[in-house]
């Protein structure tokens, strides 16, 4: 029908009446290439050095667009971001970085998963360490393995390698890391003095938690001891936390079959369903997602909850919190943790030209001792958290000299971080299928928090059989 | 003067072609006639046309072809019925549809009834009828997720409104959204808040349509209220109601702003995961486009169905 | 439940409603409905439609007008207020700043701006190529019109949502013209001219229209265009209204389609933007962010209230 109608379209020029229709219809078609944005990855002016592992030529004129820039609201940081990228033009002027905020979460997994689909991400994308295999399956990111070199990031061999090889899939590097995180036990130092507790000793059993979430809970006014998330792919993610604090398993070492339909598994959903249930410690409202609890701890409307360090500069930021509030400590059980993190990919099909100009870009303002995020002293001159335990990723001589220059310039009580760093957990990397597994798993956590009479061998079981046939379908 | 003018007249003024004596000259001119008819008219047909095939037409088709492939390392590949068997096998699909059927009910029963009730007694009132309209209506301006978030701030079981109506009544508070046997429930109503503005009006404007006289002949029979809604009220908006029922079904049955705003979509144990949700699921969280088109597809057959069994039944009835 | 499906049964009924009229005569005055007017007149009848009359008032403006008072005053709160339990009628204390943060932090005025871009786009687009398709089909019969009609009508039957996948692999890479449309206005323009339904409406009306009006007009000599501009689209401004305000807020409320089809945060319309940071604000500032996310839709809906409800009932009606 198609072929039909253009054949009389080239006869109508004749039919001035139609004509005009026709051509409306036909320019705006073909003036969405105006708005197209398929071509837009720039290949242009690659004419640098063509082998990999020479450093970027600073006479090489470049394009990149790098996503996760700061909104506008956090406006010390987009500063810094803006200051960082007059210092980095000074060595590379011809290099241009296009950054695109994102107000909320940079990463949320739908939208990523569109984003990939869509071959829309920017030049240097944002993924969390779950998300490569994803991305390969969509072929959107660039190997970059031949151009990360000691010369390119120097500080690469005082990197943990485990953090490093999140991005690496038989043998190739796809990424380089941001920020990592382990899970610990976040507490609120004033409702656990309030609550008679020592908010020194932040609970290292779940049988504490569960009694010192009791007395919290008592206080009464709508304050909860506990809690958990079970919406948005956070439920799983916090299962996944929990059963590796207990020493358990989210999918076996095949990666091919689930692992948590064990005792552990039913431990973790027990303990919770005993909280919310038997106890009430874990309040009324449900189905929260990343940034719920947050809220309530900031508002003093909750003691406990599983979060990674960097939760405390997002609460004091955007939530109006006071560092003072809060306290660490490691993960109940203790017998690992999920350590997790973002990273920043290439995507497929940028010059190498930009492949050189992303990466000296990320080393000089995410991988550098004393640069761009580990500028600590501008940071605090800047009025943002010093201090936190994390992001940090440095070994030997790199960590000694980060780690002094972040106590110099502490701006909150890092004494109350304290249980967390002497208790270092073995971190323990996502399954694979993360986000996917994440998300079946929320209804087993939502089955428990929501309903009192929830069966956990069946909710387990159906979890194992949808995780299983996800496992199976890669 | 252009030739599509002419044809045009041509076309429209009756016997075609009666001044020209040879035949064979005006069958050929005819046609060339036809032939400028059928540019102009197409011509205006084309930005819509094209606009069809490619966003609508063309995914029809892709859908079937897409529920029989699966993509893998960035390679598609046919997969036979394994993306059917993946949908089938999946327990959320029989909980999926169990969900969406009592939707559909719960829906239907508040989102088809209340309207119908709430025109019915709009319609006698001789005061405030615009005002009252206007209020009914006006929900159905505000941007989805301003309504949606509202009520989820109502229905929250701790501080929410809705449990402190509850409680001045003193009745049992309840878990509202956080339940799985009130969750989807919770949803509807917030649903019918939100949509029922639209059918309110259009029940009142059929009606308007009524005939008096049908009033005061069944009250000459010694009818009652409920007899006069039952015998003439409902017979006379008949064909509204039955084209509604199959709109509100169809539109229900792809049910998505709602539950996902409301309980992100999955609900309590999945309580409120329906059709619609598992197929964004299983694309955009699972990265399984390849099951989402084949679920899609049993979802379209069910409807085809469920499309061509009421319209043959209210098609009979109408005889 | 979209605000399509409601009028669609208007559309079918207008043939039934218009014998019904002509059969009816002259009705003078108001008509009679299912209470008959004696009955009313009677002084206990009088005082049962009062109470009836006062209740009716007094429940639906709590019920509507009152989530939109919580939602004002609620966005003048504290965040403690706002989940403070049991809630306060009025703030104990005014915070306007939340307003001006709402409007800062989520950047609200790009947010509308958006929304208003993508909306009056797709009304234009919809103006141009529906009512150029709908004045083909109805009045310069193209060979396969019906067909093309049909096969437009039949997209009525199969719910949007469940073709939101191949619909969204085709926007991704448009077919023959190679083009990726995600992030742009076109994405939302060029989809929204598939909407059968105000062709469907269109069509019918044009169908209303004499003959004898257009053919006269052609045998004057104007083109096909110029009968449309000069003749049909002045007497057709009733439906066009119907239309129009069918095209805004079918993109004012859609959610899922913009949600994944302009993922850019700085393109994003009304509702996917606040959705995406309702989890970054404090609960008073959202609320505050709702609140002005409504006013844009209410204000055109109380300064229109009279055109749009009479659109809705009578212009549906008569086409």
């Amino acid at each position: 029908m198609r072929s039909a109608g253009l054949r009389r379209t080239r006869r109508i020029s004749r039919a001035s009446a139609a004509a005009l229709v026709t051509a409306l219809a036909l320019t705006s078609l073909a003036s969405c290439g105006t708005s197209s944005s398929k071509d837009d990855d720039t290949n242009s002016a690659s004419k640098g050095s063509s082998d990999p592992s020479a450093p970027l030529d600073p006479k090489a004129k470049v394009t990149i667009s790098i996503d996760c820039m700061p909104p506008a609201a956090k406006a010390a940081e987009l500063r810094e971001w803006n200051e960082d990228i007059k210092t980095f033009n000074k060595t590379y002027p011809n290099v241009t970085i296009n950054g695109k905020s994102t107000p909320g979460q940079c990463n949320e997994p739908p939208r990523f998963t569109a984003m990939l689909k869509g071959k829309s991400q920017p030049d240097v994308f944002y993924a969390y360490f779950s998300d490569l295999q994803q991305v390969l399956d969509n072929d959107g990111a660039e190997d970059i393995s031949a151009y990360v070199t000691d010369k390119t990031v120097p500080a690469l061999k005082d990197i943990q390698t485990q953090v490093v090889d999140v991005a690496r899939k038989d043998g190739k590097l796809y990424g380089l890391p941001t920020s990592n995180y382990t899970m610990g036990l976040m507490i609120n130092r004033k409702l656990f003095t309030e609550a008679g507790l020592d908010p020194n000793k932040p609970p290292a059993t779940w049988d504490d938690v569960r009694t010192a979430a009791k007395k919290i809970a008592d206080l009464g006014k709508g304050i909860s001891g506990y809690g958990e998330y079970s919406a948005g792919n956070n439920g799983g993610w916090h299962f996944a936390a929990t059963q590796f604090g207990l020493g358990g398993d989210v999918v076996d070492a095949s990666g091919k079959k689930a692992a948590f339909n064990d005792a552990n598994g039913k431990q973790v959903l027990q303990q919770l369903h005993d909280m919310r249930w038997e106890d009430d410690s874990m309040g009324k409202t449900q189905l929260l997602k990343w940034g719920d609890l947050q809220k309530q701890i900031a508002s003093d409307k909750l003691g406990m909850f599983l979060a990674a360090p960097d939760d405390i500069a997002y609460m004091v930021q955007q939530l109006g919190a006071k560092y003072e509030t809060f306290g660490l400590g490691p993960i109940p059980g203790a017998e690992g943790t999920l350590f997790g993190g973002n990273n920043y990919l290439i995507k497929k099909g940028s010059s190498p030209d930009q492949i050189k100009a992303g990466i000296a870009w990320l080393n000089f303002k995410n991988l550098t001792v004393g640069k761009g995020q580990f500028d600590w002293a501008r940071t605090k001159a800047d009025q943002l958290p010093v201090g936190l335990p994390q992001p940090n990723f440095f070994l030997g001589e790199s960590k000694t000299k980060d780690d002094a220059a972040r106590a110099a310039n502490a701006t909150m009580p890092v004494e109350n971080f304290k249980a967390f760093m002497d208790n270092p957990v073995p971190g323990k990397a996502e399954p694979p299928k993360a986000q996917e597994i994440y998300k079946i798993l929320d209804n087993a956590m939502s089955g428990v928090l929501t309903n009192e009479d929830a069966n956990i061998d069946k909710l387990l079981s159906t979890a194992e059989q949808q995780v299983n046939q996800v496992l199976a379908n890669q | 003067m252009s030739a599509p003018t002419l044809s045009s007249r041509k076309a429209t003024t009756p016997g075609p072609g009666h001044s020209r004596p040879a035949r064979r000259d005006s069958a050929r001119e005819d046609f060339l006639r036809a032939v400028r008819r059928n540019i102009s008219a197409h011509g205006f047909l084309i930005g819509a046309v094209l606009c069809f095939s490619l966003f609508s037409w063309y995914p029809m088709v892709r859908e079937f072809i897409l529920a029989f492939q699966k993509t893998e390392d960035g390679k598609t590949t046919w997969a036979g019925w394994s993306n059917l068997t993946y949908v089938f096998n999946d327990p959320a699909f029989w909980q999926a549809w169990r969900n969406t059927l009592l939707f559909t009910v719960l829906a239907l029963l508040l989102g088809f009834v209340v309207p119908f009730v709430v025109a019915v007694v709009l319609n006698e009132f001789r005061h405030g009828q615009g005002y009252l309209r206007l209020l009914v209506y006006l929900p159905v301006m505000l941007p989805p997720v301003a309504s949606v978030l509202l009520f989820k701030y109502f229905y929250d079981p701790g501080y929410g409104l809705f449990n402190r109506i509850l409680d001045v009544f003193h009745l049992p508070a309840q878990q509202w959204l956080q339940d799985t046997d009130t969750a989807m429930l919770s949803v509807v109503i917030a649903a019918t808040w939100m949509n029922m503005g639209g059918a309110t009006l259009i029940y009142l404007a059929a009606l308007q349509g009524i005939p008096g006289e049908l009033y005061e002949a069944a009250e000459l029979d010694g009818a009652g209220l409920l007899r006069k809604v039952w015998h003439v009220t409902i017979p006379q908006t008949r064909l509204i109601l039955s084209l509604l029922l199959l709109m509100q079904v169809i539109a229900t049955m792809q049910v998505f702003t709602e539950p996902f705003l409301l309980t992100n979509g999955a609900g309590p144990e999945g309580s409120t995961t329906t059709v619609v949700y598992l197929i964004y699921q299983y694309a955009f969280n699972f990265n399984n486009y390849g099951s989402a088109a084949a679920l899609g597809l049993v979802l379209l057959v069910v409807l085809a169905g469920f499309s061509a069994v009421y319209v043959r039944l209210s098609r009979s009835s109408e005889d | 439940m979209a605000s399509n499906t409601l009028v669609s049964r208007r559309g079918s009924d207008v043939r039934k409603s218009a014998r019904r009229r002509a059969g009816r005569g002259a009705d003078v005055g108001r008509q009679r409905t299912l209470i008959s007017p004696a009955q009313l007149g009677r002084p206990r009848g009088k005082a049962f439609y009062w109470i009836v009359f006062t209740l009716v008032i007094i429940l639906f403006t709590v019920a509507f007008l009152g989530p939109l008072y919580w939602m004002v005053t609620g966005g003048l709160k504290t965040t403690q207020e706002v989940v403070q339990s049991p809630p306060t009628a009025f703030p104990s204390s005014l915070h306007t700043e939340n307003y001006s943060q709402a409007w800062t932090v989520m950047d609200l005025s790009k947010l509308l701006f958006n929304t208003l871009y993508y909306a009056f786009g797709a009304l234009a687009f919809q103006l141009v190529f529906d009512v150029a398709a709908a004045y083909s089909l109805s009045k310069l019969r193209p060979v396969f019109g019906k067909v093309i009609l049909g096969m437009m009508l039949a997209t009525l039957m199969i719910p949007a949502t469940v073709l939101v996948v191949p619909q969204y692999l085709t926007v991704l890479d448009v077919p023959v013209f190679q083009r990726n449309l995600v992030n742009s206005p076109w994405v939302i323009w060029l989809p929204s001219v598939t909407n059968a339904f105000n062709i469907f409406l269109l069509k019918r009306f044009f169908d209303s229209i004499p003959r004898e009006l257009l053919d006269a007009a052609s045998i004057d000599g104007a083109s096909p265009l110029r009968t449309l501009r000069s003749i049909v689209l002045p007497i057709s401004r009733p439906i066009l209204g119907v239309v129009s305000i069918f095209a805004v807020v079918g993109v004012w409320k859609d959610f899922l389609w913009p949600m994944l089809t302009l993922p850019d945060p700085s393109k994003q319309t009304l509702n996917v933007g606040i959705y995406s940071l309702a989890s970054g604000v404090p609960e008073n500032v959202l609320i505050a962010a709702l609140t002005i996310a409504s006013i844009p839709t209410l204000l055109i809906f109380l300064l229109f209230q009279r055109n749009i409800m009479s659109g809705l009932t009578a212009g549906g009606l008569k086409g």
